[in-house]
C-alpha cells in the first residue's frame, strides 16, 4: 500500500511537472504565433478579435522593417512568416536569408544572425529568404530559435541573444548534406552537392524534422539527383534520431513501385513545405513532391512511391503508419505543396480525427488521420495515356468525391474562355484551337510550331493552393483557402540538346530555341554569381524564315492583352468540413488594372474578377485576411495593393488597408499588451522586402 | 589645361546635361523616349541575358514576372524609367546582378517599351538614372 502510495504521488509529481512544462510552451492562445502555421496542426488559427470587421478600415502602419540590409543587396521576394514569442518577432529576410529578432510592439532589432555559405549558398537549389523560423523551449528558460540556411544547414541560436548553441550539432551546427545521397547511396557533395530547404523546421516536443528540396524540375540535368528525406533530429543535441526515405529502398515499403529497379537511379522526392503533427497522437503527416523529372516519368515506370504521396510516420521512429497517393506516376509537378491540416470534425454524427490535404489542383483530400482512410469515397477514374515514347502514364487517378474542387482545375474549352465580347471569345477559340485539350490529367505532349503546341493544363504547377498553404478554424470546423483559379501551364516535351541531360525529354518544344528554365529567385543569393551551367551548343544562325501561315500567336494565352481564361482569376473559398461542402466562394482581391482599363470594355460593368496568383491567409476570430498579389491603381486607392478582410461566416469584403507593393507572405496575428497586430511581408517590382505590421491607432 | 579650356568643358557638360533634362523633364513613355536601333539593340541583349528566366516572349515563368502585358503595367504603372532602370541595373540578370552596362540596361528598357507598344522616337533612352527618373512609365495614355 505504501509501495502504491508512492507510485501514486510520483505520478502526481509528474503529471503536476509536465502542466507546469506545458504552460511555458507558447501558444495562440496567449496571444503569441509560435509557428509558421500558428500552430503544428496548420490551421493559420489565431482567436484574437480586437481586429474585425467594424474597424479593419481603421488600421495603421504601427511599424516596419526594411529587409535590404540583410545581404549584399535587396531581395525582391520576401516570403517569410514572423513568429511572436514573450514580446519578441523571430523572422528572416534578405538576400543572404538572415534571422532577425525585434520588438513586437515597436520593430526595433534587437539581434541579427547570419551565416556567410559562399559558393555553397550561391549555387543553393532554394534561394531567397525563406519562409522564416522555428522556436523550441525546455519551458525552463532555455529557447532557442531553430531555421535552415540557404546551403542546406540546421541553425540552432539563443533566442536571447541570437549566438549560435554551442551544444547543438557542431557550434550551434548541423550539416544536413551529411546524409543526403544520390543513386544506390552515394554521399552527396558538401560543398557542391544539390539539396535545399525554403520551409522552416517542424518543432515538437523536443525533435526539429527537416525536408529537403531540389532544384525545378523542368529542364534537369539529370534524373539521379539526390534523393528526398525526411529527418529528425535532437532539438537539445542535434543528433540524428530518423530518416525517412520518400524513395524507399530494397525491402522497404513501395520499393517495388519502382519497376526496373528505377529507385536507384532516380532522385527528388523531397518535403519542400510546411509538415504538420499531431503531438498526442505522435504522427507527423509529410506532404511529398514529385520526382525527377517534373514532366516525363519515362526512366521511373510504375507509381512512384512516395512521391505525391500524403504520408503519416511516428513521431519517435519515423516509421510509416499510413500512405495515400495523390497521383500515380506523377508527371504534371503536382507537388504537394501545402502543410496538412489537423481538423477534429463531426461527419454524420461520427467523430474524426482527420487531416485536409489543400492542393495545387484545388481538391482538398480528406482522411481519417489515424488509419489514413478517405473521410469521402475517393474514386480511381480512368484517364488519358501518354503518347510520348518511353513514357507509361498510370490508367487511373485518384477523384475525391466530396468536397468539390475549390477552383478550376482544367481547362473546360469553350466555357471557361475569355468572353467579355464576342470577338475575345472568338479569337479565344481559335487560339486555343492549337492545343491539346482534355481534362485533368492529360498528359504532356511532344508539342510542336506547325501542330498542336502543347498539353493544356491548369492547376498543377502553379495552379491552386501553393506553398503559402490554406487555414482551418477549429470552432467552427470550416476550412478556408485562397486560390489560383486561372493558372494555365501548357506542357509540351522535347528532346534536349545533346550533352545537357541523361533524360530523354524535358520541357519545350523542338521547333524552339532550347531554353533552361530556373526555379523562383535561383541565383539570387547573397553569394552571386554564381557557376554557369554547362554550356550547351549555341543555337545555329537562324536562316531567313519563310512565310508560315500556321505560326502561333507570340503569346496565344493572351486576348487583346487579357488572360485567354475568364475571370475570377482567383478565389477565396470556405468548405464546411462536416458536411464536404462549399459554404461560400468569392472572387480574391480586386480587378486589375489591365481589365478595368481596357478600351475595348469601356462602358461594360465588370464584376470582379479576382486576381490571380497562390497566396497566404489568416483566420482570426471573425475574420479571413488576405492581401492582394498585384499592384493596381484605383480611383478608391493610389497605386499598391490593398490588405483585405472577408466575413469568415459569407465570404463578404468588410474592410481593406493600403500596402505599397502585393502580399508576398503570408500574414500572421499576435497581442502584446493588449493590442493586437497583424505583420505581413510584401514585396515586387520596384519594391524590396519589408515586413509591415498593422494595428489599431490608440483611443 | 588653360583656364578657357576647362571653361568651355564645363560649359559642353552643363549644355548636355540640360538638353538630356529638357529632353526628359516631365515626359511620359507615351512621348517617344527611345529609338528604334536601341530597341533592336535592346531585343539582342534581351534574348541574351533575359529571356531564358522572362521567356522568349517577355511572359515571364514560374521564375520571373512577365515584362510585358498587363501584370507588368498594372506593377510599374505611375512609377519612373528610373525606378525599372535601377531595378534592372542592381538586381539582373539574376545570375550576375551588375553585369549589364548603363547603355545595355538602357538599350533593354528601350526594348521593353517597343514590346509594350509604347511609341518610338528619335533619340536613345538616357543612361543616367537622374534623368530616366523624370520619365514617367503610364500605364494608360494620358
Amino acid at each position: 500500500m505504501r509501495k502504491l502510495n508512492s507510485v501514486g504521488a510520483a505520478v502526481a509529481v509528474l503529471a503536476a511537472w509536465t502542466f507546469v512544462l506545458s504552460a511555458q510552451q507558447p501558444s495562440t492562445a496567449k496571444g503569441e504565433w509560435p509557428h509558421y502555421t500558428a500552430d503544428l496542426k496548420g490551421t493559420k488559427y489565431s482567436p484574437l478579435d480586437q481586429i474585425n470587421a467594424a474597424n479593419f478600415n481603421k488600421l495603421e502602419v504601427a511599424w516596419r522593417f526594411k529587409t535590404d540590409s540583410l545581404g549584399p543587396r535587396p531581395e525582391y521576394k520576401l516570403e517569410g512568416t514572423p513568429l511572436m514569442v514573450k514580446g519578441v518577432i523571430y523572422a528572416t529576410g534578405g538576400t543572404r536569408r538572415s534571422v532577425v529578432a525585434l520588438d513586437a510592439k515597436t520593430g526595433e532589432l534587437n539581434w541579427v544572425y547570419s551565416l556567410r555559405e559562399g559558393n555553397r549558398a550561391a549555387i543553393a537549389p532554394r534561394q531567397l529568404s525563406g519562409r522564416g523560423v522555428s522556436y523550441w523551449t525546455d519551458g525552463r528558460g532555455d529557447e532557442r530559435i531553430v531555421f535552415v540556411t540557404t546551403g542546406y544547414r540546421l541553425i540552432e541560436l539563443n533566442a536571447k541573444t541570437g549566438q549560435p548553441i554551442a551544444g547543438f550539432g557542431k557550434d550551434g551546427i548541423v550539416d544536413l548534406k551529411v546524409g543526403m545521397v544520390k543513386g544506390t547511396g552515394e554521399q552527396i557533395d558538401l560543398e557542391t552537392g544539390e539539396a535545399g530547404l525554403h520551409s522552416t523546421p517542424l518543432v515538437v516536443k523536443d525533435v526539429v524534422i527537416v525536408g529537403s528540396a531540389f532544384k525545378e524540375g523542368m529542364t534537369v540535368e539529370t534524373h539521379n539527383n539526390t534523393k528526398g528525406q525526411v529527418r529528425a533530429f535532437d532539438a537539445r543535441t542535434g543528433k540524428l534520431l530518423w530518416a525517412f526515405n520518400t524513395i524507399p529502398r530494397p525491402g522497404e515499403f513501395g520499393n517495388d513501385t519502382w519497376e526496373n529497379g528505377s529507385w536507384a537511379t532516380n532522385g527528388n522526392t523531397g518535403v519542400w513545405t510546411q509538415m504538420t503533427v499531431d503531438e498526442e497522437l505522435g504522427l507527423v503527416y509529410l506532404p511529398v513532391e514529385t520526382p525527377s523529372s517534373d514532366f516525363y516519368g519515362g526512366h521511373r515506370p510504375g507509381n512512384n512511391l512516395f512521391a505525391e504521396s500524403l504520408v503519416c510516420v511516428d513521431l519517435k521512429t519515423g516509421k510509416r503508419k499510413w500512405h495515400y497517393q495523390i497521383v500515380h506516376h506523377p508527371i504534371w509537378d503536382h507537388d504537394l505543396s501545402s502543410a496538412p491540416i489537423l481538423a477534429d470534425i463531426n461527419v454524420g454524427g461520427r467523430a474524426i480525427k482527420a487531416v485536409a490535404l489543400p492542393t495545387k489542383q484545388a481538391f482538398l483530400y480528406v482522411f481519417d488521420r489515424v488509419t489514413g482512410e478517405p473521410v469521402w469515397p475517393i474514386e480511381e477514374r480512368r484517364v488519358p495515356q501518354s503518347d510520348v515514347p518511353g513514357e507509361k502514364t498510370s490508367p487511373t487517378q485518384p477523384f475525391p468525391s466530396k468536397p468539390p474542387a475549390y477552383a478550376r482545375n482544367f481547362l473546360d474549352v469553350p466555357n471557361d474562355l475569355i468572353d467579355f465580347t464576342p470577338e475575345m471569345r472568338a479569337q479565344a477559340r481559335d487560339n486555343i484551337s492549337r492545343y491539346k485539350n482534355g481534362g485533368l490529367y492529360l498528359p504532356p505532349i511532344v508539342g510542336s510550331g506547325n501542330g498542336l503546341l502543347a498539353a493544356m493544363e491548369l492547376g498543377n504547377a502553379s495552379g491552386g493552393t501553393n506553398w503559402p498553404g490554406a487555414g482551418y478554424d477549429p470552432e467552427t470546423h470550416t476550412f478556408y483557402s485562397q486560390a489560383h483559379n486561372s493558372a494555365l501551364f501548357p506542357l509540351s516535351l522535347r528532346e534536349p540538346p545533346p550533352g545537357f541531360s541523361d533524360i530523354k525529354y524535358v520541357m519545350g518544344r523542338g521547333d524552339t530555341e532550347f531554353r533552361v528554365s530556373e526555379g523562383p529567385g535561383f541565383g539570387t543569393a547573397a553569394d552571386a554569381p554564381q557557376q554557369q551551367r554547362p554550356a550547351v551548343a549555341p543555337p545555329k544562325p537562324a536562316a531567313a524564315p519563310a512565310p508560315n501561315p500556321t505560326a502561333p500567336p507570340a503569346n496565344p494565352l493572351v486576348v487583346q492583352g487579357l488572360s485567354i481564361v475568364k475571370p475570377p482569376y482567383g478565389v477565396v473559398s470556405a468548405i464546411d468540413l462536416d458536411r464536404g461542402e462549399l459554404k461560400w466562394q468569392v472572387p480574391y482581391g480586386e480587378t486589375p488594372d489591365a481589365v478595368r482599363n481596357h478600351a475595348a470594355l469601356k462602358g461594360m460593368t465588370i464584376p470582379n474578377t479576382g486576381q490571380p496568383g497562390s497566396v497566404g491567409i489568416l483566420i482570426t476570430k471573425t475574420l479571413l485576411v488576405v492581401g492582394d498579389s498585384q499592384v493596381t491603381t484605383t480611383p478608391q486607392h493610389p497605386r499598391g495593393a490593398m490588405l483585405r478582410a472577408y466575413d469568415k461566416a459569407t465570404g463578404r469584403e468588410v474592410g481593406a488597408v493600403y500596402m505599397p507593393a502585393p502580399q508576398s507572405g503570408s500574414p500572421m496575428t499576435y497581442s502584446v499588451d493588449g493590442k493586437q497586430y497583424i505583420v505581413v511581408a510584401v514585396s515586387g517590382g520596384a519594391y524590396s522586402g519589408e515586413y509591415i505590421a498593422y494595428s489599431l491607432p490608440n483611443q | 589645361m588653360t583656364q578657357n579650356k576647362l571653361a568651355w568643358l564645363v560649359g559642353m557638360a552643363c549644355f548636355t546635361a540640360l538638353l538630356a533634362l529638357a529632353q526628359s523633364a516631365g515626359s511620359s513613355v507615351w512621348d517617344g523616349v527611345y529609338s528604334e536601333q536601341q530597341a533592336n539593340r535592346g531585343d539582342s541583349l534581351y534574348a541574351a541575358k533575359c529571356a531564358s528566366c522572362h521567356g522568349t516572349s517577355l511572359t515571364g515563368g514560374e521564375s520571373a514576372p512577365p515584362l510585358a502585358g498587363g501584370e507588368f503595367l498594372s506593377n510599374w504603372n505611375g512609377l519612373t524609367l528610373g525606378d525599372l532602370f535601377e531595378r534592372t541595373r542592381t538586381t539582373m540578370p539574376a545570375n550576375r546582378p551588375g553585369a549589364l552596362t548603363r547603355e545595355e540596361c538602357a538599350d533593354v528598357l528601350a526594348y521593353l517599351l517597343k514590346m509594350n507598344q509604347f511609341p518610338v522616337g528619335k533619340t536613345d533612352l538616357a543612361r543616367q538614372t537622374e534623368f530616366l527618373k523624370l520619365i514617367r512609365l503610364d500605364a494608360q495614355k494620358p
